[in-house]
């Protein structure tokens, strides 16, 4: 379960202030998968980074009791030097998994063939997610926070990473962030609509969508 | 939830290895290049100086002279300068919720600490079996100066971190500034030889302190005037206080 109390996270660059979040005290539950809604650049990927702990809030604290994972869906830890498989093992080696065990998995799983003994930098960006999906899900986390990465590849793909996908939310919680309403209303079963620094907790995936789209007409 | 210490070693671990490779990832003698580099830059060195007849300014080798002050000195500079850019060039790893700003500080500490410290090592072997120089009379103080400088690099570099972050502009001005300190470190002359009104000035550079304690480790008969191991201490306290003080207060605010 991951708990926010009284957090709070505005930016400010080049004298622009955002408000991302104002004072918000909620809970993720344990055991479901939430759907975070919101319009670009209401603050959903801070939100995310947030949960995860990849950033800090202004004030506040965040307390999680599971393995959450890094928010997914981004190439950016990857070194654009690296070969494929030494992006892996710095994965592994950080997590303390087995590294043969995972560059095996990750090389079975996103197919990259030789192209996993080339630097990154070399990838297309269909290939870099492909290898960002392979290694998140090569490490077994409670929660697996998903910030716009379901449209990684071709068809055949995606089926394969819904597959993986099955497999890991019997045992396992999603946290994502998607535009798309067919993927929050089939992987989510609650969500939440992220607006004006507000965060609103709806258990319903249908309402939150209705509200959403309610906003966006303003 | 594990225990903190061994996750954080285990991350430190994981970014020291991967630093070996993105540095010199690209090139066929990898990591190696990290030694040969600055170890072929400074006998090229050695080689001009001594062959326009220079003679040490002490003892009878120059190039010993010349490399128990340069060595040391590009550690501190190594340090303080890869330090100020560590965090801001590998934004991308603070995704990862495991990677502290300080982790990425500590493994590049540990790995340019470590690569000098072969540097010396290889260089100084060279010397000795080369022009029959002597061992290093107390390497004890050599090995404790050149922690210490490393120290100091280490505060030197996270302060400029935390300025370099609050200001973009210090980067430019800091390699300007810190440009003398080639001359004011003792690398090419003996600070107790000139009078005591320039040596009254040397002695505000903590680098020369401990350049010249690594001296007295070295030869000892050495015996610097200027030498003042507390004001080194000093300055790394100051230093290391700012610097971590400040990353304290900025760590992963904004990314």
């Amino acid at each position: 379960m991951i708990e926010f109390l009284d957090v709070s996270k505005t930016y400010r660059l080049k004298g622009v202030r955002k408000n991302i979040l104002n004072g918000l005290t909620t809970r993720f539950p344990k055991g479901k998968n939430i759907g975070i809604l919101g319009h670009n650049g209401a603050g959903k990927s801070t939100l995310m980074r947030l949960i995860a702990g990849a950033e800090l809030p202004d004030s506040g604290r965040i307390k999680r009791n599971v393995k959450v994972s890094w928010p997914l869906g981004f190439g950016g830890g990857f070194a654009g030097k690296m070969t494929g498989i030494e992006n892996v093992r710095f994965v592994a080696r950080m997590y303390g998994e087995d590294t043969e065990r995972m560059v095996e998995f990750v090389e079975d799983f996103s197919e990259l063939g030789p192209s996993m003994t080339l630097p990154i930098q070399t990838y297309s960006s269909g290939m870099k997610a492909r290898l960002a999906f392979g290694v998140s899900m090569a490490i077994n986390f409670n929660c697996y926070l998903i910030d716009e990465i379901t449209a990684v590849g071709d068809a055949r793909f995606k089926r394969k990473c819904d597959k993986v996908f099955e497999t890991k939310l019997k045992h396992a919680n999603i946290i994502m962030i998607s535009h798309s309403e067919a993927t929050i209303k089939k992987l989510c079963d609650s969500a939440c609509l992220l607006h004006d620094g507000e965060l609103t907790m709806y258990d319903s995936v249908d309402e939150a969508l209705a509200q959403h789209r309610k906003n966006q007409l303003k | 939830m594990e225990n903190v210490i061994t996750t954080q070693t285990r991350v430190i671990g994981a970014l020291v290895l991967r630093e070996t490779r993105t540095a010199f990832g690209d090139t066929q003698l990898g990591y190696l290049w990290a030694i040969v580099n600055p170890a072929l830059s400074t006998l090229v060195l050695v080689l001009i100086f001594s062959s326009i007849g220079r003679s040490p300014a002490f003892g009878t080798s120059f190039a010993l002279f010349f490399a128990s002050g340069i060595l040391p000195f590009q550690t501190y500079s190594k340090l303080s300068s890869s330090l100020m850019t560590a965090v801001s060039s590998s934004k991308g790893l603070l995704s990862y919720p495991l990677v502290k700003e300080t982790d990425i500080l500590v493994s590049k500490y540990i790995l340019i600490t470590l690569t000098y410290l072969m540097i010396i090592i290889v260089f100084f072997t060279m010397i000795i079996w080369g022009d029959g120089s002597p061992l290093p009379v107390r390497p004890e103080q050599c090995a404790a100066a050149f922690i210490f400088l490393t120290l100091l690099g280490f505060g030197a570099g996270t302060t400029n971190a935390v300025l370099f972050r609050l200001w973009p502009t210090w980067k430019q001005l800091e390699s300007i500034i810190s440009r003398p300190l080639f001359f004011l470190s003792g690398i090419f002359y003996v600070p107790s030889d000139f009078p005591t009104q320039i040596v009254r000035l040397l002695a505000w550079n903590p680098v020369l302190h401990g350049i010249e304690w690594f001296r007295e480790g070295y030869y000892g008969n050495y015996d610097s005037i200027v030498l003042d191991k507390s004001y080194l201490l000093t300055c790394i306290v100051i230093l290391l206080l700012v610097g971590l003080f400040g990353e304290r207060l900025y760590r992963k605010k904004s990314i």
